[in-house]
């Protein structure tokens, strides 16, 4: 395993060999989004591989969020394709959509927690709603929770938590689907210095799991220390693209 | 299943933690509910006093010449009960109009005196009841073709004598029902309104909630299904409440004025309001169920509509 991250921060590591056979997980064909006659996201074509963790930085109103949107299908595009594994976004029903927000994890900046839930109500809450049996959700959510170490939080309610613990909790609660894409919207805007790192930390152990992440933010030193690949946004276009690289304006 | 149990739980749960707002839309609905039960009931007692009226509009036939033997009034009786929409005919002979004289309240002694067994003077009669009051005209008319044998004298069908108190009587209790059944109308209105009005506001209460749902990826239908359990917990209170007020409320209306003069309005019309109540009982309780529970589920259905838009 290589070494790559800095001084100060807790240590991560990159996997040594990267997957061999890229198979792209999203797929974005000039995709464009408007409100009236102002251009969300323009004309971005983009290709995000399986296993990746990917930057998506930019200032606010570039158009990270809308893209957001867009894959979590809470917005249509005005024109062009979208396709998630293969699949146009565009054409699933709007029955099929909850099926496919299973396959799908999001964080969000605001946590989104049910404030009359303890963590593992609020975890296990997820896979409730999609009828999985209380034998199996005792066992995803505890799993889940070791993962990102809120096993002894278990019982507490959001109120009770730090920025961090409840970030974490949305995160264990956007993983305990296993899925293969996790998307973390300005995970880190409400979070002191120390716990952005140890949410990156974390996305990024998620990441060498297998699973792929979409880290959208601004928050510079975080991109800069991950060090992968970084889409770079503005109005709404995309203006860099590099594979390992820093947030540079 | 399990989800099914889920969904019951977590709306029963909802119902019971959002406390204020439940008990506001409990209390509306129960508010709601006891208004139409009322306007129901008034209905119910004005169209039985209605018909009530209408059932004691008979029409009578006095046979004036005693010469006539009381074997052809009673054939002609007979053949009157053959007709189309005659509910009962009655013979009332001399003796029976004595008796029935003598008992008649507002009249002078003196002259209940000069009118005995020995010199009666009172008419032999026939009293046809109908079914259909509003038929009354033409029964008349069938009635003087079928007497071939002119028992009946010109102005002897006291009917036609009573002609328009009869029909101001038939248009007040046909407007009375009219407006029994508007304030019903209208009181539902107002109450699908109040209710409609309050699940929003319980709905909106917890979008947060529901955006959660959405994201974690619950099915619409999972979705609604706590809302829908938290409508039908509305609706079924909401009756048992309006079960538990609308007696008070009877007595109250009873005892309404001096000396309870509203009670007593009732009474004189033939209507005892509290038995009346414990008789619509049944179709209280289904109206009541009926409405708090398609009331909660339709309002909340509708109230979560704007939300599960993907």
């Amino acid at each position: 395993m290589q070494e790559i991250l800095t001084v100060g921060s807790p240590k991560l590591t990159r996997p040594a060999v990267e997957s061999k056979v890229k198979v792209p997980l999203i797929e974005m064909k000039s995709l464009t989004k408007k409100y009236g006659n102002r251009v969300a996201v323009g004309e971005v074509t983009l290709v995000i591989y399986e296993g990746e963790f990917v930057c998506l930085v930019g200032q606010s109103g570039a158009g990270k969020t809308t893209l957001v949107k867009l894959l979590t299908k809470q917005e249509s595009p005005s024109t062009g394709h979208l396709f998630v594994a293969g699949r146009e976004l565009a054409e699933l029903r709007d029955s099929e959509v909850p099926y496919y927000r299973r396959k799908i994890g999001v964080v969000f900046q605001d946590f989104k927690l049910l404030p009359q839930k303890t963590v593992f109500e609020n975890v296990a809450f997820a896979l409730e709603v999609c009828g999985v049996s209380a034998t199996e959700i005792k066992r995803r959510v505890e799993k889940v929770l070791d993962l990102v170490n809120l096993t002894r939080r278990r019982a507490n309610y959001p109120a009770e938590l730090s920025g961090g613990e409840r970030q974490r909790t949305a995160i264990a609660r956007a993983l305990v689907h296993s899925p293969k894409l996790l998307i973390a919207d300005e995970p880190t805007g409400n979070l002191d210095p120390v716990s952005t790192w140890e949410i990156v930390e974390l996305l990024y152990r998620i990441n060498q799991k297998g699973t792929t992440v979409i880290l959208a933010t601004h928050n510079r030193q975080a991109v800069d220390q991950i060090q992968r690949r970084v889409i770079l946004m503005k109005s709404g276009k995309i203006i860099s693209d590099q594979k390992s690289g820093k947030y540079v304006i | 299943m399990e989800t099914f149990g889920r969904i019951i739980r977590l709306g029963l749960k909802n119902f019971w933690r959002n406390n204020w707002l439940t008990l506001g839309a409990t209390l509306l609905m129960t508010l709601t509910l006891t208004m139409v039960s009322v306007s129901l009931l008034v209905t119910f007692v004005i169209k039985d006093t209605a018909t009530l009226i209408r059932e004691k509009i008979n029409l009578t036939i006095f046979f004036r010449i005693d010469k006539v033997p009381d074997q052809k009034i009673i054939a002609l009786g007979e053949k009157i009960k053959t007709l189309d929409g005659v509910a009962s005919v009655n013979f009332t002979d001399k003796t029976a109009a004595l008796a029935i004289f003598h008992r008649l309240p507002n009249v002078n002694d003196n002259i209940k005196k000069q009118i005995g067994t020995e010199n009666n003077y009172l008419p032999r009669s026939l009293e046809v009841g109908s079914s259909d009051v509003d038929n009354l005209p033409n029964l008349a008319l069938q009635i003087g073709a079928i007497d071939k044998g002119k028992l009946i004298c010109s102005d002897c069908i006291s009917y036609k004598q009573n002609k328009e108190i009869v029909d101001q009587l038939i248009r007040g209790t046909r407007a009375l029902q009219q407006i029994g059944w508007m304030l019903s109308l209208f009181f539902g209105i107002i109450a699908i309104f109040n209710v409609s009005n309050i699940v929003r506001l319980t709905v909106a209460a917890r979008s947060d909630e529901i955006e959660i749902m959405r994201f974690v990826g619950a099915s619409n239908a999972f979705i609604r299904g706590p809302f829908v359990v938290e409508g039908i917990a509305y609706g079924l209170l909401g009756t048992v409440l309006t079960l538990l007020a609308l007696p008070a409320l009877v007595m109250a209306i009873s005892a309404l004025g001096v000396g309870g003069e509203i009670g007593q309005a009732f009474t004189v019309l033939g209507v005892d309001i509290k038995g009346y109540v414990l008789n619509h009982l049944p179709i209280l309780l289904a109206t009541q169920l009926g409405l708090g529970l398609g009331l909660g589920v339709i309002v909340s259905l509708v109230s979560i509509r704007r939300y599960l838009r993907a």
